[in-house]
């Protein structure tokens, strides 16, 4: 019977072609001093292509980000004597996460995790009528990024506790954690273009309020506390709708012991595809 | 103290033995009385000869110290040339200049090009894995300035940790050889046996 020979196995071939016989010491410092030279070249290459190298002035002689190995960039906006506060946030792209607990004296603090100047988000502050005004807008990426293509975007949005405040939120696509328990709202308006919503209200003891929830592909998930007076009203297109602890009439769905005499939240949810729960806990 | 030939082979087995083999030291012991002997048959007293071949307890460190260095060159290991080191510092005090000093500067650079060598190897697959998941999106990993390039500067960076590596290996090599040959000129200048070996 005739031996099996390298050459009767693809891979067994192509282990024999390598020859790792011939593979000494020389060859092998030879090899990586190679890769070493061709790496960087090409490493830095790029870099010199897409206009991160030369280093500018926030890059010093370095490929990595100046900001990557610092703390996250914070601004924190005062609230001065500002009865109540109407803010906007409008993401393109990435994770946000907005909470209560805005250190004292101020009304909101946003916290961005990167400090490079193409992911700062711009800012408007105003006082109008006792009432500040802040907006917080991604201002859109272009250039250099075609290599990175999901935006590094990540906001931690803190906003002042018992502060009556108008919350209006665009997400373009990304996931979105919005932890209002401990805020006291006068409208909500959330927008999302297209990823998972987490609003949870656990824990509300604010005023009553009108919100505006428009989902468009994503699935999305609120919580409202049982005992508060809140209805909710879910308009859907394709998907599935969840509920836990509320009484249903259509699309309609009320806190247990709904009264419409008494101040009462009222939710709109309007949802293009994917599945919604609402659970008042 | 008696100064006669039994004494001296006394203090020389008692400062030998445990460093050369029992063969080894019967040899050098054997040489010694033999001197002992013929310097008598020619008319020297014990305490003659002893004054010409100086102390037992020099002449154990001396011994000592060129057994270590030649084992140290025969069988290559740390704990050899540590060892040929110590002995050769035990000849003089001024060798804590002249051979304790370098000696400890050169493992000094040596750990430090071998850490070195370390830190790049592992670094390089850390920050291969972080430009694989800046790519995928993740704001937590993104520390390049461009994650393509971070995966070609990372595979730079983890080949010349392993050159690194290699590359202290052949030096650790070089001043081992440097390191022996420097020990052996010391001793022979120390023992005043320079250009008769």
């Amino acid at each position: 019977m005739r031996q099996n020979e390298p050459g009767d196995d693809k891979f067994a071939s192509f282990v024999f072609r390598l020859n790792f016989d011939g593979l000494t010491g020389t060859k092998i410092i030879l090899w990586l001093l190679a890769i070493t030279i061709v790496s960087f070249a090409i490493g830095f290459g790029i870099l010199a292509l897409t206009g991160g190298f030369p280093p500018d002035s926030q890059n010093k002689d370095t490929p990595f980000r100046h900001s990557s190995m610092t703390a996250p960039n914070t601004t924190q906006f005062p609230r001065g004597d500002a009865a109540s506060g109407k803010i906007s946030i409008t993401m393109g792209a990435g994770e946000l996460s907005v909470d209560g607990g805005s250190p004292e004296g101020t009304i909101m603090e946003a916290t961005i995790f990167d400090k490079a100047p193409e992911w700062q988000p711009r800012y408007f502050q105003t006082v109008s009528n006792s009432t500040a005004i802040i907006r917080m807008e991604d201002p859109g990426h272009k250039g250099k990024e075609w290599f990175a293509p999901h935006s590094p975007n990540s906001w931690d949005i803190r906003v002042a506790d018992r502060v009556p405040v108008d919350l209006e939120i665009a997400v373009g696509a990304g996931h979105s954690s919005l932890s209002l328990g401990s805020l006291s709202l006068n409208s909500l308006t959330v927008s999302t273009g297209a990823g998972e919503t987490d609003i949870d209200l656990t824990g509300y003891r604010g005023s009553a309020f009108t919100g505006s929830i428009d989902n468009g592909v994503g699935d999305l998930t609120i919580r409202v506390p049982r005992t508060s007076n809140m209805q909710v009203t879910v308009r859907q297109g394709v998907g599935d709708v969840t509920q836990h602890g509320f009484e249903q009439q259509h699309e309609r769905y009320t806190t247990p012991g709904f009264d419409p005499a008494l101040p009462a939240s009222d939710l709109l949810i309007n949802q293009g595809v994917g599945d919604i729960t609402i659970e008042a806990v | 103290m008696l100064q006669n030939e039994q004494e001296f082979i006394r203090i020389l087995k008692d400062r030998l033995s445990g460093t050369l083999a029992k063969e080894e030291l019967d040899d050098i012991v054997s040489d010694y009385a033999e001197h002992f002997q013929v310097g008598r048959a020619n008319g020297r007293s014990d305490e003659e000869l002893w004054r010409s071949l100086g102390s037992p307890e020099d002449v154990a460190r001396e011994i000592k110290a060129m057994h270590l260095v030649k084992k140290a060159e025969s069988v290559k290991s740390c704990s050899n040339i540590f060892h040929a080191v110590l002995a050769t510092l035990g000849l003089g005090l001024f060798n804590l200049v002249f051979v304790l000093a370098p000696f400890l500067l050169l493992v000094c650079m040596l750990v430090v090009v071998l850490i070195l060598g370390f830190v790049f190897t592992i670094t390089g697959p850390v920050t291969l894995l972080y430009s694989v998941l800046q790519m995928a999106g993740l704001p937590a990993f993104a520390i390049w300035l461009n994650p393509v390039a971070g995966i070609f500067i990372s595979v730079g960076i983890t080949t010349t940790g392993l050159l690194l590596i290699i590359g202290d290996y052949y030096l650790a090599r070089f001043f081992y050889r440097v390191g022996i040959a420097y020990l052996k000129w010391n001793i022979s200048v120390i023992t005043g046996t320079e250009g008769t070996a």
